[in-house]
């Protein structure tokens, strides 16, 4: 215990004198981190937001066949299920579709409402579920073929349009992240290096009365940590800077952009999820840039 | 001035010279030693840089626990190679080198750096930290070795008395005389409390007076039971202390003086 009170004694001063040395160049480290985990933030939180718009146009895979009156689901329900690429087939009679509508209407007396239009107009109903996307619309032009099939329903092609996009982004925050990552990596690397030289007196002199390579170094390496971390505490506050900005700005909308912008919303998982993804990505890329600084010195021991 | 001897008289049984050496006193670093062990071997050393430079060649020497060694010789003679060659710094192209138990072939890493806590050092240069005060340089040492800042409260200030510095703690470096940045770096040397004191040219950059206070505290710290090796090329201040003497000539071991 006293042990690592010694350690932490230590390893905190040696930590903070390193940051006062490296000057304005933790500047130019944790501003990069910053812009890096800014934009791995926004892109992670648009990918989270157009997922979850797009979950609102229902299911892409599932096509919804209305028949014709009078005739029964059950009878065309082993047909369908017989098709190529159909994984399952849920049958919706026209009763319950029926009781489920009056009951978002409203109306809470079933048999008046049914009198009063002389019967149940609505039909019988199959939710058909295919394979893939791609075969979608081979299906549905199958199922309007079918006798008793009186309307197919499925997802537009504009929403598909919409997920290709939402996939392109993806990789393209992927690659922007990337490239942003090995930057910061660079900067922290050199960042590091520059104080690690400017203490090279002290680092020999530590050598020479018996400090170990961890004791030496692990400093360094905290000190990469603490960037990282700096960078990615900034970068949400960023982050919940714009939040609340746009959110100000929809507030003056009309209630329909507010409607559909409600579905945007984060979840709690995704809220708690973004600050620690933030973390993880700073802490890594902090670690590594100090680890790679470092490294060519530890190695060559003795010799700085 | 006295004659250099020749090789044929290194038989001679003075310590700290002697070789026929004990190998069975070869034990575990770290151990008390009683006054008289052989603290520090060398056996058939030679040493040539990868610039084909052949800084030392077959050199024996045995240093026991207490001794106090000079090593003169005249610059580029191989004196600083020597040292280096105890803690480590450079490895010998040839023989063995055991310090404190410890043969230094086999002391790498984690290893040496426990080895070099049982040895301190005083460089010409003093290799004092410039942005530390003096007190900060010399508990560097206590914190790059991992003690308390209770420890090393306790060992400070005793330290810097023995060196005479006790009112300069809070001073840097570049506020101090050439003497007495060299006392910081003794005091730096042995606040670890060390068995083993290296001294390269302690001197060097010093006027008698100065030189003359530096030895005197090497022999104080030898009469607690350090071993202490200097080298210098000062002969006049070798024959006043009155110590032990080898000489290095061209990267020979060529004379040995009581």
């Amino acid at each position: 215990m006293l042990q690592l009170l010694t350690k932490s004694d230590y390893l905190l001063r040696e930590t903070l004198l390193g940051l006062k040395r490296g000057g304005w160049m933790n500047w130019a480290a944790v501003s990069t981190v910053t812009v890096l985990l800014f934009l791995f933030g926004m892109s992670l939180q648009a990918s989270w937001q157009l997922e979850g718009l797009l979950n609102q146009f229902g299911s892409q895979l599932e096509v919804s066949v209305y028949l014709d009156t009078g005739v029964q689901a059950a009878d065309l329900q082993p047909l369908v299920a017989s098709l190529p690429d159909v994984t399952s087939v849920t049958v919706i009679s026209k009763e319950e579709a029926w009781a489920e509508l009056l009951q978002e209407l409203g109306a809470s007396d079933l048999k008046n409402a049914t009198d009063q239009l002389s019967g149940n107009p609505l039909v019988d109903e199959l939710k058909v579920k295919a394979r893939v996307s791609q075969a979608v619309p081979i299906l549905a032009e199958q199922l309007r073929q079918l006798d008793g099939v009186d309307q197919v329903q499925y997802v537009d092609e504009a929403v598909q349009r919409i997920t290709q996009l939402n996939q392109g982004l993806n990789w393209v925050s992927l690659g922007m992240t990337t490239l942003l990552s090995l930057t910061a990596i660079a900067v922290i690397m050199t960042t590091i290096r520059l104080i690690v030289l400017a203490r090279r007196r002290e680092i020999e002199v530590m050598q020479l009365v018996g400090a170990t390579t961890t004791w030496i170094y692990l400093p360094f390496i905290l000190q990469g940590l603490v960037l990282g971390v700096v960078g990615a505490v900034m970068a949400w506050g960023l982050i919940a800077g714009v939040q609340q900005f746009l959110g100000s700005l929809l507030a003056q909308q009309s209630e329909f952009v507010q409607f559909l912008t409600q579905q945007m919303q984060l979840t709690p998982r995704e809220f708690i999820l973004l600050p620690l993804s933030l973390l993880g990505l700073g802490c890594s890329v902090g670690l590594m840039g100090s680890l790679f600084a470092v490294r060519r010195f530890a190695v060559r021991g003795s010799k700085l | 001035m006295i004659e250099p001897m020749p090789a044929s008289t290194e038989r001679s049984p003075i310590p700290p010279f002697n070789r026929a050496a004990d190998h069975s006193s070869v034990t575990s670093p770290g151990r008390t030693r009683s006054i008289g062990e052989v603290i520090i071997h060398l056996e058939q050393v030679s040493k040539v840089y990868d610039n084909g430079c052949r800084a030392l060649i077959d050199v024996n020497l045995q240093i026991r626990h207490g001794d106090f060694l000079f090593v003169t010789g005249p610059s580029g003679s191989g004196k600083s190679t020597l040292l280096k060659l105890l803690y480590g710094e450079e490895r010998p192209s040839q023989g063995e080198v055991t310090v404190n138990g410890v043969p230094l072939s086999q002391a790498h890493g984690n290893r040496l750096s426990m080895l070099r806590r049982q040895i301190g050092i005083v460089f010409q240069d003093y290799k004092l930290i410039p942005r530390r005060t003096v007190a900060e340089n010399v508990a560097f040492v206590l914190w790059a070795q991992g003690f308390t800042r209770k420890e090393i409260h306790r060992r400070l200030q005793p330290t810097l008395r023995m060196v005479g510095l006790q009112d300069k703690a809070n001073c840097f470096p570049e506020e101090l005389s050439g003497g007495e940045q060299q006392r910081v770096s003794i005091a730096r040397a042995v606040v670890g409390t060390p068995p083993i004191l290296l001294a390269d040219e302690p001197t060097g950059n010093l006027d008698p007076d100065n030189s003359w206070q530096v030895i005197k505290i090497l022999r104080k710290l030898n009469t607690v039971g350090i071993t202490v090796i200097v080298t210098t090329h000062d002969e006049h201040l070798v024959r006043m202390s009155n110590h032990a003497v080898v000489q290095i000539r061209d990267g020979r071991l060529v004379r040995i003086q009581p």
